[in-house]
C-alpha cells in the first residue's frame, strides 16, 4: 500500500475580516473530505499583517465580506501580492468566494469613491451596481474536463462583475444572477484559481467542486496522485438536488414575476424587504 | 417612581386644521374591520391573529397606525436590534407594571409593520382612545424605518447590530444607516438607549437632538479578549482599523478602543459591575445607573440576559427622568420575569421534558449552545429550519454557528423543516454520526420520534428557526403541554 498520507496544505486568508456568509463552511468540507479519506491536512490562518510563505500552500482560501471589510482587505492584499500571484502563476489552486473574487481582479469600482484596486489575477472588472442580487443560483460548470457538473448556491452582492478576454467564466448560469445579471456568466477562472459569487457555502452542497479543489491542490504538491477515493454523498447530494429545486423555482418566479409587471404596468410588490 | 404625565412637547405638523368626518369614519372602519379580522382569526384557530388584523385595518386606511398613535397619550417605545428585543420589551414591561402602568405590547415576533399595526388596533377603541399608558413596541430592525414614523416614539433603544438574515437586510451597514436616518428625526424630547458595548450601535446619533442613554457591562473576568470568530463589527466604524478590545464580553460586544483614531467605547450611563452566576439558572448583577446602584437578579441564564436586563434598565431610567428607582421594586420585578417562548423555554411532555430553544443567528445560536453545554448530561436534539418570508432563504448562516463544540455531547438528532438537507449537512460536516441522526421534515412527525426515542426523565433540546419553532410549540400546545403563545 502507499507509504507515508499525503498532506494538503491551506492557506485560510483573512479569517476574521472575510467571513461574513458562512463561508467558513469551505473549510469545514476539505478538511472532513481530508479527513474522511486519510490525506492529512495543515491549515494556516493569515489576517491582515501576516505574509504566509505560499510556496508552502496548496490551496488558497480568500472569502466574502462587505464592502468596508474589503476595502480593508484590498490594502493588505497590497502587502501580500507578489507572493501570492507567484503561488497562482505556481499553479497553487485558489478558491475566491465574492468580495474575494472581485480582489482577484483588476479594480472594484463603488458607486461613490475612488476605485479600490485588485490583485489583477483575473482579468475582470467589478462596478457597484444600484440593486443587490440576492437569491439563489444554480449554474453550470465545466472545468475543462468535458463533464458537465451544475454549481448551486447563494448569492447576495450588489457588485457586476464583467469578464475580459483574459478570463473565462467559471460557469453559465442556469437560474439567478451569477457575475452581472446580464451575459449569462458565474464567477471566473485562470490557471487553478476558481472564483465564484456562490455563498451557501458552496463547497458542502457541490462536492464534486470541493474534491476538484482537492485533487488540483494534491497535484501542486505529490507527482502521480490517482483519483481521489469516492465518498458516501448522500446527504450533500439531497443539498444539492433541494438547492437546484429553490434555484429553478425562484427563477420561475421571476419570470412570472416579469411577465404580470409589464403586462399590468404598474410597480410590483417586492418579495423581499 | 412616577413616570412624568405630561405630553412630550407638540411636534412640528401636529395642530393641523380639524379632521373631516369621512376620515374619522375611515379611521374607525378600519379599527373594527381589524378587530374583526383578530375575532375571526381566533374563532378559526389560525394563530393569535397576529398580522392578519394589521393588514385588514391598512387595507381600509394606510394610516390607521398613524392616527391610532397621534390620538394616544402613551408614551410610546419601540425597542430594536438583532438579538434581545423580545427578552428586554418583557423586561422593561415588568419594570414599568411594578409602578402601575398600563402597559401593552405587540406579540413576540410579530414585529413588522403589520403586526405593530394590529397590536395598535386591538389597543384603541372604535373612538380612536387607547386605554395604555406604556406602548411597548418590538420592531424588526429593517422595518424600523417604516415604523418609527408613524409611531413617532419618545424612547428608541438599539440592543445590538448583529448579522442576523443577511439575505433579508444586505449589509449591516446599511441597516445602522436606516436605524440613523430614524433617529436623525427625533425630536430633542425623545431618548435614544443604545448598547455602548457594541461599537456600530454606539456609533449611532452622534448628530441626534435627541438624549442618549448607553449601557454596557464593566465588570472584568467575565470575557476574553479576542473577539469570537462569528463577530461582526470587529473594525473601527470611523477609520476601518481593527479594534483592541480590554475585554470582549459576546461576539463583537465589549470595552474596545479603536488604537488609530481614538474611538472608544462611550461612557456608560447603565453599567453592569458585577455579575455572578446564580444558582437557579441565571445570575446577580450589581448595575449602577444614574438613579443608584442596584443588586439585581437576572431569572434568565446566559450574558445576553445581563445585556437585556441593562437594556430595560435603560430603558426604565428614559421614562422615568424626574424620579429615582427603587431598588426593591425593581429587583422584585425583572425576579420575576419569565422566559418569552421559545428562549431555552422548559416544557413538561409527559416523563421528558422538553426545553425549547429559538435560534436565528449566529449569534442567538451560539449564546444558547453556550448555555445548553453548560447543563450535565449527553444530549438529545431536535434541529429545524424552514425557508419561509420570516426565515429567509439562506442558512449559510448556520455554518458559523458551533455545532462541532455540540457534536460531543450528542446523544440522538433528529433534523427536521423544510431546509432539513441543509441542516443535515451542518451537522454532518460538524461530525454528528448517522447511526444517531435522523431526518424527518414533518414537524410533527419529527417531535414525535426525537420524544420516543429518549429515556423517561431526559430532555429533548429543539434548536429551530422562527416558523418550525412556532409549529413544533403548536404541536405541543395541541397536546396542552404547554399554553398558547399568543394567551401569556
Amino acid at each position: 500500500m502507499t507509504a507515508a498520507p499525503m498532506t494538503v496544505r491551506i492557506c485560510y486568508l483573512y479569517p476574521r475580516l472575510l467571513s461574513v456568509a458562512g463561508d467558513r463552511g469551505n473549510l469545514f468540507t476539505l478538511m472532513q473530505r481530508c479527513a474522511w479519506r486519510g490525506i492529512r491536512c495543515s491549515v494556516t490562518e493569515a489576517d491582515v499583517g501576516v505574509v504566509p510563505d505560499f510556496t508552502q500552500c496548496d490551496l488558497i482560501l480568500l472569502h466574502g465580506g462587505q464592502d468596508r471589510e474589503m476595502t480593508a482587505a484590498a490594502l493588505d492584499l497590497a502587502e501580500k501580492a507578489g507572493p501570492l500571484r507567484e503561488a497562482i502563476e505556481g499553479d497553487a489552486a485558489v478558491l475566491a468566494v465574492c468580495a474575494g473574487y472581485q480582489l482577484l481582479g483588476r479594480y472594484y469600482a463603488p458607486a461613490a469613491g475612488p476605485r479600490i484596486a485588485g490583485l489583477e489575477v483575473l482579468d475582470v472588472i467589478t462596478r457597484a451596481g444600484p440593486a443587490r442580487f440576492i437569491g439563489h443560483v444554480a449554474a453550470a460548470c465545466d472545468l475543462g474536463s468535458g463533464r458537465q457538473h451544475s454549481l448551486t448556491g447563494f448569492e447576495n452582492h450588489s457588485g457586476r462583475t464583467y469578464l475580459g478576454s483574459g478570463a473565462r467564466p467559471l460557469g453559465q448560469v442556469l437560474a439567478g444572477a451569477g457575475n452581472n445579471g446580464e451575459d449569462g456568466t458565474e464567477g471566473a477562472r485562470y490557471r487553478e484559481v476558481y472564483a465564484t459569487y456562490l455563498h451557501g457555502p458552496v463547497l458542502p452542497k457541490n462536492p464534486w467542486f470541493a474534491d476538484h479543489l482537492l485533487s488540483r491542490a494534491l497535484a501542486h504538491r505529490y507527482t502521480g496522485v490517482g483519483p481521489l477515493a469516492p465518498l458516501p454523498d448522500h446527504a450533500e447530494a439531497q443539498a444539492h438536488a433541494a438547492a437546484l429545486r429553490l434555484a429553478r423555482r425562484q427563477a420561475g418566479r421571476w419570470r412570472a414575476a416579469v411577465a404580470a409587471v409589464s403586462q399590468a404596468r404598474r410597480p410590483s410588490r417586492a418579495s423581499r424587504g | 417612581m412616577r413616570i412624568i404625565a405630561s405630553r412630550p412637547p407638540a411636534r412640528s405638523g401636529e395642530g393641523t386644521p380639524p379632521v373631516p368626518p369621512s376620515v374619522q369614519a375611515r379611521f374607525a372602519l378600519a379599527l373594527a374591520g381589524g378587530k374583526a379580522a383578530a375575532a375571526a382569526a381566533r374563532a378559526l384557530r389560525v394563530g393569535g391573529g397576529t398580522s392578519f388584523p394589521g393588514v385588514v385595518a391598512r387595507w381600509i386606511d394606510p394610516r390607521v397606525l398613524q392616527r391610532a398613535m397621534a390620538g394616544s397619550d402613551a408614551r410610546k417605545v419601540v425597542v430594536t436590534g438583532s438579538n434581545g428585543k423580545t427578552t428586554t420589551c418583557r423586561m422593561l414591561a415588568a419594570l414599568a407594571k411594578a409602578e402601575g402602568l398600563r402597559v401593552t405590547q405587540n406579540r413576540s415576533g410579530s414585529n413588522l409593520l403589520q403586526g405593530v399595526t394590529s397590536a395598535a388596533v386591538r389597543e384603541t377603541d372604535l373612538r380612536g382612545r387607547m386605554d395604555a399608558q406604556l406602548l411597548l413596541l418590538e420592531v424588526d430592525e429593517a422595518t424600523v424605518r417604516l415604523v418609527a414614523p408613524e409611531v413617532r416614539p419618545d424612547t428608541l433603544m438599539v440592543t445590538n447590530i448583529f448579522r442576523d438574515q443577511l439575505d433579508r437586510f444586505g449589509e449591516l451597514y446599511a441597516m445602522a444607516r436606516g436605524l440613523e436616518a430614524v433617529i436623525e428625526t427625533l425630536p430633542a424630547s425623545a431618548t435614544v438607549v443604545l448598547n455602548g458595548d457594541d461599537p456600530l450601535v454606539a456609533s449611532l446619533a452622534q448628530g441626534a437632538s435627541a438624549r442618549r442613554l448607553y449601557f454596557g457591562i464593566r465588570a472584568d473576568g467575565t470575557g476574553g479578549q479576542v473577539p469570537e470568530h462569528a463577530a461582526d463589527t470587529v473594525r473601527c466604524v470611523r477609520c476601518q482599523h481593527p479594534l483592541a478590545y480590554r475585554v470582549v464580553h459576546l461576539s463583537h460586544l465589549g470595552d474596545y478602543r479603536c488604537p488609530e483614531c481614538g474611538n472608544a467605547r462611550p461612557g456608560l450611563d447603565v453599567a453592569v459591575t458585577a455579575i455572578r452566576p446564580s444558582p437557579e439558572d441565571g445570575s446577580e448583577i450589581t448595575v449602577e445607573t444614574p438613579a443608584g446602584t442596584f443588586s439585581l437578579r437576572v431569572p434568565l441564564p446566559g450574558l445576553h440576559n445581563v445585556y437585556n436586563a441593562a437594556a430595560a434598565l435603560a430603558g426604565e431610567i428614559a421614562l422615568s427622568r424626574p424620579r429615582p428607582l427603587e431598588p426593591a421594586e425593581a429587583r422584585r420585578a425583572l425576579a420575576g420575569v419569565r422566559p418569552a417562548f421559545g428562549r431555552l423555554e422548559a416544557i413538561r411532555a409527559g416523563e421528558r421534558q422538553v426545553v425549547l430553544a429559538f435560534v436565528k443567528n449566529p449569534t442567538s445560536y451560539n449564546a444558547t449552545l453556550r448555555e445548553v453545554l453548560r447543563r450535565p448530561g449527553r444530549k438529545h436534539v431536535l434541529a429545524a429550519h424552514s425557508n419561509t418570508v420570516v426565515d429567509g432563504e439562506d442558512f449559510a448562516w448556520l455554518w458559523d454557528v458551533d455545532i462541532e463544540q455540540l457534536v460531543p455531547q450528542l446523544a440522538s438528532l433528529v433534523i427536521s423543516g423544510t431546509r432539513a438537507e441543509e441542516v443535515l449537512l451542518r451537522f454532518k460536516y460538524a461530525g454528528a454520526r448517522p447511526e444517531i441522526t435522523r431526518v424527518l421534515p414533518g414537524r410533527s412527525a419529527a417531535l414525535d420520534t426525537a420524544l420516543t426515542g429518549i429515556p423517561p426523565g431526559e430532555s429533548l433540546y429543539i434548536f429551530a428557526g422562527y416558523t418550525p419553532m412556532r409549529e413544533l410549540r403548536s404541536g405541543m400546545q395541541r397536546r396542552g403541554w404547554v399554553q398558547p403563545a399568543w394567551a401569556e
